[in-house]
């Protein structure tokens, strides 16, 4: 399967199977597309050209089936530069780098037999927050359910749990989340210091990770941060007026001045290195790429702003309506970051990021995030959930840090959830880079982690395409 | 060298599936992305 896209004045053809990816001129942009059918069946490279110089012809309005193949031009272009670009055309297929097909469906059938074992735990150590966030999908840090804070005792078990089931995983995540973890910071110094006791009798290495709002940090907090977080994750939506449209304080008055110079201080004390802030953008900012540049304005070099997820009934949700406006904001970030990035300026956008030549192998492209398997979410007192957003629903609850897990039955489900078991997915370009999007996403829109949550699929391509462009134009 | 055709170096996804598979990079959730997955800026520890 082959991709064939323009962005920003360039020909980009991606080779999906095989992750090929080839900027192009305009003689091949238009014959790669074009020759496809001819590389599906048996052919010889006379038939190849043959079928080049029909398909020129016909584009231009001429006779495809014309003879004298012995003229210098068809229609309109010099046949020795034909020749060239069919040649080169065969050598990227004769190099695997063109028109592969998909060899995968087999080998992630076998992967999917593998004894699942843990690695990520998003620890939910505060259900409180001392923000108010409109669109939170933890409803101010509650989850629908009752403010509570964990204890050292129920973490402690977390660790351990994560530790037992990790097998031979060297590497262990855990993301300290909330609500508003910092409300709970004993604690997290508490756990870090645990995991910290553990990691070499068991052989394993704890990467802590952690997202706030900043009301809290100090000076302290910041100290152990810089030390002991392998990430951290800062919320700030952009410019003030919509940070503060949806980040208030429970009394209604916004967080943008509070936080924006704690931030800038994180920032600039990890090297403007291992953070990120991170935003959500709304249906009240479709034009986000200025909050994305208002950040880059504050000094941020790791920025990454999402689109809401959100009920179709809530005022601020994104609807299809706003499609076009948000593909073209996305295209102007981009065409905006090769600009900042000539004169200096540059940042990385969290999501134009992407790692052609070392990302990750099939398996991790076809399989997706781990939610439900390999990344489990634990709410303050032990439950265990497919990942921070299912938690609250009880029908999603999987077990406990204490007993383990008990419903084996959802795991085998989230197990068994890949490119191929997502219908919209087997014939879409972006399916190694998104894996299948978000199973939470799915499960709330559609009733089915193998169904497809269409404003977020369409934005999801839209990046893809914008961060190859990017790099294309670097490269 | 191609005259019309710029390659990008990329990984070879069909490579990966003989060596790929062994677990220990990062969860994409971990990092910045909270509500939307994405796999492809992942770092591939083996190949660091």
């Amino acid at each position: 399967m082959i991709h064939c896209y323009q962005n920003n004045g360039v020909n980009i053809v991606m080779d999906v199977e095989s992750g090929g990816v080839h900027v192009v001129d305009d003689l091949s942009y238009l014959l790669i597309p074009a020759l496809e059918p001819v590389f599906m069946r048996e052919h010889s490279e006379e038939e190849v050209l043959s079928a080049a110089f029909c398909v020129l012809r016909e584009n231009a309005g001429q006779e495809a089936e014309m003879t004298g193949n012995d003229a210098s031009e068809v229609a309109g272009y010099q046949k020795e530069e034909i020749e060239e670009v069919v040649s080169e055309i065969i050598s990227l297929y004769e190099e695997d780098l063109l028109y592969t097909s998909d060899v995968y469906e087999k080998a992630i059938e076998s992967f999917q037999k593998r004894e699942i074992v843990v690695k990520a735990l998003c620890l939910h150590v505060a259900h409180d927050c001392n923000l108010a966030c409109k669109y939170c999908f933890a409803e101010e840090g509650e989850y629908h359910g009752r403010r509570a804070l964990m204890d050292l005792e129920t973490g402690k078990k977390a660790l351990d749990f994560l530790v037992a089931n990790s097998g031979l995983r060297k590497n262990l995540e855990v993301d300290f989340f909330g609500g508003e973890p910092l409300m709970n910071w004993e604690v997290v110094k508490e756990l870090v210091s645990y995991g910290r006791s553990i990691e070499e009798a068991n052989g394993k290495k704890f990467r802590f990770t952690l997202t706030t709002n900043g009301i809290l940090l100090n000076d302290e907090i910041l100290a152990f941060l810089n030390k002991e977080m392998h990430n951290v994750v800062l919320s700030i939506d952009g410019r003030k007026n919509v940070n503060d449209h949806m980040r208030p304080f429970r009394g209604g008055q916004g967080s943008y001045d509070t936080i924006v110079p704690k931030f800038q201080k994180v920032a600039e004390s990890r090297d403007q290195m291992n953070y990120y802030v991170r935003g959500t953008y709304t249906h009240y900012n479709t034009d986000f790429s200025e909050d994305v540049l208002h950040l880059a304005d504050l000094g941020f070099k790791q920025i990454s702003v999402e689109p809401v997820v959100a009920e179709d009934s809530e005022d601020y949700a994104l609807r299809e309506s706003d499609l076009d406006t948000l593909c073209a904001q996305y295209d102007e970030l981009a065409r905006e970051m090769i600009s900042r990035r000539k004169e200096g300026k540059g940042f990385n956008f969290f999501h134009f990021m992407i790692d052609l030549s070392g990302g990750p192998c099939v398996y991790k492209r076809l399989s997706g995030c781990g939610a439900g398997t390999e990344y489990l979410a634990v709410t303050p007192w032990g439950d265990l959930y497919p990942c921070h957003q299912f938690v609250g629903q009880e029908e999603f609850c999987l077990g406990n840090v204490t007993e383990g897990i008990n419903r084996k039955d959802i795991v085998e489900s989230f197990a068994a959830c890949n490119v191929y078991t997502k219908e919209s997915c087997k014939n879409c370009f972006a399916k190694y880079y998104c894996s299948g999007g978000c199973m939470a996403n799915s499960q709330h829109f559609t009733g089915n982690i193998n169904g497809t949550y269409e404003i977020g699929c369409a934005l999801q391509k839209k990046r893809v395409e914008c961060a190859i462009m990017l790099q294309a134009v670097e490269d | 060298m191609k005259k019309h055709v710029r390659t990008l170096n990329t990984r070879d996804l069909k490579k990966s599936l003989k060596k790929g598979g062994c677990g220990e990079c990062q969860t994409s959730c971990q990092s910045a992305c909270k509500t939307s997955c994405t796999v492809g800026n992942q770092s591939c520890e083996a190949v660091k």
